[in-house]
């Protein structure tokens, strides 16, 4: 299981499955550039593995005015 | 993915510089990017005592940490638009920043001035963010005058303004165009304008901020809901994630091919501006935008 906390919003999910964070983007709608996915306080690029267990945060960076 | 430059594990993706950066390498990148946006443009040196306005936003507050960090002799301006649920908690956020930082703050309180927003938006028929965005414009040039400040600086980003360019040419609005860019120079009444975050987009300066841990306010305004300019923001970064590099080349295509042709115009077919009767600021008719608002305001009118 991997959780994922979604700020702005704090809203959270689970997977059961996902390999990498470009993985997590695309199931969350977002592209690349869209939003900082961090693990343990380090920036993860999209090319980076995720292991189960993980907690990660996704911080959506377009802002709304 | 590697650092681009040291080979160590990176930490960002920058699919527009086909680049990725460890954190130390970022953060050398985007001090890099704000000093040639300096340079190049011409917008301030080190003899200037330069005003940034701060919103308690990520792009304002990195901005204002970046230039510090670089030496400029800079000094805050926070506006308090007086919106219940959103500048309290904005003001506090920009006020601890630069408790933090050691660095000066000067605050124009709207409703000391007779300018609360929600007063505002309740007394005036149009949209509340073009109105709004007219009274903040109308602080960061008086206070920055007032105060001998010569150079006032915003955080407005590279989507900020190509977000700005592509509403303007979706119009043809040759006024608005003409002034697009990251430098405004001064002129009688107005303050010289600047954007030193103008290479960077919202991505690299959030990125910034959770690198230097900078907290920012991150709660939309209550009053900017379905906001036209976001939406074409959005419709940018669908062609960004298309054709990386897209939205810097539009950008400074424009600046470098373009803009000359509607500042002409401009100067051709333009409005002649004089000083404002009430309070000095330059205007086109006889009262500028403001005081009009704030007797509008003060009478209980509707326009």
């Amino acid at each position: 299981m991997i959780t994922v906390r979604i700020t702005p919003g704090d809203r959270v999910l689970t997977f059961d499955r996902l390999n990498t964070v470009l993985q997590l983007l695309n199931k969350l709608g977002l592209g690349m550039t869209d939003a900082l996915v961090a693990r343990d306080g380090v920036l993860l690029t999209p090319d980076r593995k995720l292991r189960r267990g993980d907690e990660l945060t996704v911080r959506v960076v377009v802002s709304r005015g | 993915m590697k650092c681009s430059r040291c080979r160590d594990l990176a930490e960002i993706a920058l699919p527009s510089h086909h680049a990725g950066f460890c954190r130390p390498c970022f953060l050398e990148y985007f001090s890099r990017q704000v000093e040639k946006a300096v340079r190049h443009h011409r917008m301030f040196g080190r003899g200037d005592r330069i005003l940034v306005a701060l919103s308690g936003g990520k792009d304002s507050l990195a901005l204002f940490r970046e230039l510090r960090h670089q030496g400029y002799d800079a000094t805050g301006l926070f506006v308090d638009l007086a919106i219940p649920g959103s500048s309290d908690a904005a003001r506090a956020v920009v006020e601890g920043f630069c408790a933090s930082l050691g660095a000066p703050l000067l605050v124009a309180d709207m409703a000391a001035e007779g300018l609360p927003i929600p007063l505002v938006k309740a007394k005036v028929k149009r949209p509340i963010c073009s109105v709004c965005g007219k009274v903040k414009r109308h602080y960061f040039n008086r206070t920055a005058l007032e105060h001998g400040f010569t150079v006032l600086a915003t955080g407005h980003n590279l989507d900020d303004e190509v977000g700005r360019l592509f509403s303007n040419v979706l119009r043809w609005d040759a006024a608005y165009l003409s002034d697009t860019g990251p430098v405004l120079p001064a002129e009688s009444g107005f303050a010289r304008k600047v954007k030193p975050l103008c290479r960077l987009t919202e991505y690299e300066t959030a990125a910034y901020c959770f690198f230097r841990d900078i907290p920012h306010h991150v709660a939309a305004c209550p009053y900017s809901g379905g906001a036209s300019f976001t939406v074409r923001k959005q419709l940018m970064n669908g062609l960004e994630k298309e054709s990386p590099g897209s939205k810097q080349a539009f950008y400074e295509g424009f600046l470098e091919r373009a803009r000359h042709a509607f500042a002409a115009l401009e100067q051709e077919k333009g409005q002649v501006l004089a000083p404002c009767v009430e309070c000095g600021c330059p205007t086109s008719a006889e009262l500028c935008g403001v005081c009009r608002l704030r007797r509008q305001v003060g009478e209980g009118g509707q326009g």
